[in-house]
């Protein structure tokens, strides 16, 4: 962290709009990102992350704006001021790798010294150097297209990485990539980037893929900013409707059932493993939200079952609960405490 | 099939397994049987009456002169029509699918037409444009400046690079537009935000990216044009300059040796069939996918003003140059009574016409011929062509990878050639001086266009519809009627009207082979090219709106043109 000044703003984006036709995909967006720091742009699919990573680099130009990397200013509407794609000094991981068959791997790699007219042995040797770092040693003669989805991603990241550049963007870098694989990959690349210091933006629709890389992470709806600030209060701390059910919450909607007319609140939501199941005619437990329902639907989950739970013909609830044995048709009671429950009315 | 329940499922295996057989062999037959002919001619000398088996031919062929010119003459042409045609055929693809130049969803149908129209009539309206003195682009100088403005040479061999690069660059067009529209962006985004310029990426990444499409352009065009025979016959043969298939012609007619003609033309052939199969071997080494699932689609560039200008200008001038500009030239001198270099429009008559049409049994029967061979043939050409593409992705078979390559041989032997040894094949049988041989010289030159395009669609068609069919107790017969052929139609007659344009249009696999009474449009142009222009005219605007229905057709079906 910065200690105790003033956190420096390493990239900052301030009231960027960007309209496909009548369709705005970033409205008025501001952010900022620290020297050293990672940031994921997290959201559905059509919410506006990816327009703005490449507005960063300068593949999109936004209609109104400023956007400044590494005290350069790269965009700014006022000024007139809109570099290309190849002033911006950037390394980026792109989503389908975008790995050039037409070159081997070394040669994909030392691309972007090439273009800076790096003499041939300094950038194959520094080629080199990045592709062991990211386990491809072996591997830097072969055609790119003999290369399986992980080994095209390492090359993708070795040639964003090879230039040094100050800021990297990774567009979905991990989505392509089966689960045990992801996995390994999230830890290496955060390894990578405490040994080399890049400050990083990702952008995903994964949650979880955006809570295990950044420290700081921007959930995005409709063009602009939901819920910003430390991944770990994004995702405990839920607070708006948006987020809740992007998080995968029951989300209920407080005029639907009569027992919580007198909430203070439009819904409430809480994590399916808040909510206990218990016998219809189990005791009253006090300070607690109880609501009575039927199981639906029971689909075993490995430690738990996950239960779909109808309490009313309009609402119902998915839970996940270990110990109780619980058969669909079954009348039974949802206990939540009410420590649990976020109260949300945006 | 047939009515008998029992022998119901035997018959149809046999007639599933033996009906693409029985193309696949045609389509041989058509191709080893005249080139057998061909080789058997060019090996044989007559020493008093007495044929013997000699080298000779080959020997004088290494070592005459005008063969050595003829042959860099052509290689002078092929070569000079692909650089044009792969620069311009490049630029136009790249504006109409990267840019947002005005009206570009109407470019892309627009430049397409060349490769419809033909190339000798293109000539001839070239030729009415600049010929020195008497061409329109002269007149009209003269009278606007008070002298001529002579151009360039058209009788020339710079005049036949022209013409060939205007008609041949629609099929680099076609070859790269389709790469350059679906393309992963991503490829030359990550190269400009890894620091490269646009020139940069598109020298390193875009270019090399669209290399197989482009090499497979480049051999078509040049293979086509140095063996294209109208354009040269048109413009240089009675200069002197001879190109290779004009050399073939002169040497079966000034004087006839078929001997020599032979050798010469088995040459040709292992030349272009060497060239393709280098190819076929080449590509399939780099064949690699540039359209991810994962990619998003090139962005369009936004072009300034100036740009747009640039562009709105490539894009006039090869349509003016290619089509505008030698139709009317053709339209002025069909109207005209006496062609002189200057249109009178109070002189404008339909005579013209009247006379090719209905009044000069020539013009009539070569008009009547080219309908039949061209309806006869394309929808011959398209059932055996069916039948090789059933053979091609659905039946499993060892050879299929070799009967691929060898069927696909004739889409680089010049027509000329060809007909050269249909020629010495049917020279003592009754078939000489008939419209069949011509019909059947006709397929065999051209089949490969028709089998590929079905193939391409056929190939999209999963084998499951054809086998939920069968499951359902329908049999072969009844499969293919019902099922496969109404899935295949566009393709069957996207190939058809392929079929049909090409032989409406075509002249060097005919000049060998038509006998009086079996006369072509186009050899009906030529045979009048020396004294009655105003009939030539009029005879290649028929043929051209003959294509342009063709090419209308063509668009309505919403086919693609395969390569």
């Amino acid at each position: 962290m910065q200690g105790q000044g003033q956190p420096e703003s390493f990239v900052t984006i301030s009231g960027v709009t960007k309209k496909f036709g009548d369709f705005t995909a970033l409205d008025a967006l501001s952010f900022s990102v620290r020297e050293g720091g990672t940031l994921a742009l997290l959201g559905p699919s059509g919410c506006g992350k990816t327009t703005m990573l490449r507005c960063l680099a300068g593949l999109e130009t936004p209609e109104s704006g400023f956007i400044s990397i590494a005290g350069k200013v790269v965009f700014d509407s006022a000024k007139g001021i809109n570099l290309n794609p190849e002033e911006r000094g950037l390394g980026v991981v792109f989503q389908s790798y975008a790995v050039w068959p037409h070159m081997s791997v070394v040669e994909n790699v030392e691309f972007p010294l090439r273009v800076r007219g790096i003499s041939k042995e300094e950038r194959r040797a520094r080629a080199m150097e990045i592709l062991e770092i990211v386990g491809l040693g072996q591997y830097a003669q072969r055609s790119a297209t003999q290369l399986s989805g992980g080994q095209q991603q390492r090359v993708a990241l070795a040639r964003a990485l090879v230039h040094k550049p100050a800021l990297v963007l990774f567009d979905e870098a991990l989505s392509n990539l089966d689960a045990a694989l992801r996995e390994h990959m999230r830890l290496e690349l955060k390894a990578l980037q405490d040994k080399l210091g890049f400050t990083a933006l990702y952008v995903t629709h994964d949650q979880g893929e955006a809570l295990g890389l950044a420290e700081t992470i921007i959930l995005m709806n409709a063009g602009r900013i939901d819920t910003s600030g430390l991944a770990r209060d994004v995702f405990m701390n839920h607070r708006t409707i948006f987020a809740a059910r992007f998080f995968g919450l029951n989300v209920i909607d407080c005029a639907a059932l009569p027992e919580m007319a007198d909430l203070p609140a439009i819904v409430i939501a809480f994590q399916r493993e808040h909510a206990r199941i218990t016998r219809a005619d189990g005791p009253a437990e006090d300070g607690n939200l109880i609501l009575s329902g039927r199981i639906v639907t029971r689909s075993f989950q490995g430690l738990v079952d996950e239960y779909a739970v109808e309490i009313s013909d309009r609402v119902s609830v998915r839970v996940l609960d270990g110990d109780g044995q619980f058969a669909p048709g079954e009348q039974v009671k949802l206990v939540i405490d009410r420590k649990n429950l976020f109260l949300l009315d945006h | 099939m047939q009515a008998g329940t029992q022998s119901k499922d035997k018959s149809g295996w046999a007639w599933q397994r033996s009906l693409p057989l029985l193309g696949v062999s045609i389509g041989i037959l058509l191709i080893i049987g005249p080139f057998m002919a061909g080789l058997v001619r060019s090996l044989l000398l007559w020493v008093a009456d007495d044929p013997q088996v000699s080298l000779a031919n080959y020997a004088w062929l290494f070592t005459d002169r005008r063969i050595q010119t003829a042959a860099i003459n052509s290689l002078i042409c092929g070569t000079g029509a692909m650089s044009i045609s792969l620069v311009l055929g490049t630029t136009l693809a790249w504006i109409v699918s990267r840019t947002n130049v005005p009206g570009r969803e109407v470019f892309k149908t627009l430049n397409l037409i060349p490769f419809f129209f033909s190339p000798y009539v293109g000539a001839i309206g070239w030729i009415f444009l600049v010929a020195p003195y008497s061409g329109l682009m002269q007149t009209t100088t003269a009278t606007l400046f008070g002298g001529p403005i002579e151009g360039p040479n058209i009788y020339s061999l710079a005049g036949v690079i022209w013409i060939l690069s205007l008609f041949y660059t629609p099929y680099v067009y076609l070859f790269v537009i389709s790469p350059l529209q679906r393309m992963d962006a991503a490829f030359e985004d990550a190269a400009r935000v890894h620091g490269a310029g646009f020139w940069t990426t598109v020298r390193l990444i875009t270019l090399p990216l669209l290399q197989p499409g482009l090499l497979s352009a480049a051999l078509i065009v040049f293979v086509t044009s140095a063996g294209l025979f109208d354009v040269p016959l048109a413009l240089t043969a009675t200069k002197g300059i001879r190109t290779m298939p004009t050399e073939v012609f002169a040497l079966v007619r000034y004087p006839s040796d078929l001997g020599r003609a032979a050798a010469f033309g088995i040459f040709i052939t292992a030349v272009t069939v060497a060239l393709t199969l280098w190819q076929r071997a080449h590509l399939a080494k780099r064949r690699y996918e540039i359209v991810s699932g994962k990619g998003y689609k090139p962005r369009v560039i936004e072009l300034r003003r100036s740009g747009k200008i640039i562009a709105l200008t490539i894009e006039i001038v090869f349509l003016m140059t290619s089509v505008v500009l030698p139709v009317l030239a053709l339209i002025l001198v069909a109207l005209s009574p006496l062609w002189t270099g200057k249109f009178n429009p109070a002189n404008a008559t339909l005579a013209n016409f009247n006379y090719v049409l209905f009044e000069y049994s020539l013009t009539r029967q070569a008009i009547m011929n080219s309908l039949f061979l061209a309806v006869t043939g394309a929808t011959i050409g398209v059932m055996i062509s069916g039948l090789q593409s059933y053979y091609l992705v659905r039946v499993r078979s060892a050879f299929k990878s070799f009967v691929d390559a060898l069927l696909a041989l004739p889409l680089g032997i010049p027509g000329i050639v060809l007909s050269l040894f249909f020629l010495i094949f049917a020279i003592r049988t009754p078939l000489y001086g008939t419209l069949a041989i011509l019909l059947i010289a006709y397929i065999a030159r051209f089949f490969p266009f028709a089998t590929r395009t079905i193939t391409a669609m056929l190939s999209a068609i999963h084998p499951e519809l054809e086998e939920s069919a069968r499951a359902n107790g329908a049999s072969w017969g009844q499969t293919m009627r019902i099922i496969l052929l109404p899935l295949l139609r566009p393709a069957l007659i996207a190939a058809w009207i392929m079929l049909f344009i090409i032989f409406i249009r075509e002249l060097g696999a005919s000049i060998l082979l038509y006998a009086s009474g079996t006369e072509t449009i186009s050899i009906a142009m030529l045979l009048l090219s020396e004294n009655s222009v105003g009939y030539v005219a009029a005879l290649a605007l028929i043929q051209l709106v003959l294509l342009l229905i063709g090419f209308s057709l063509f668009r309505l079906t919403r086919a693609p043109v395969v390569q």
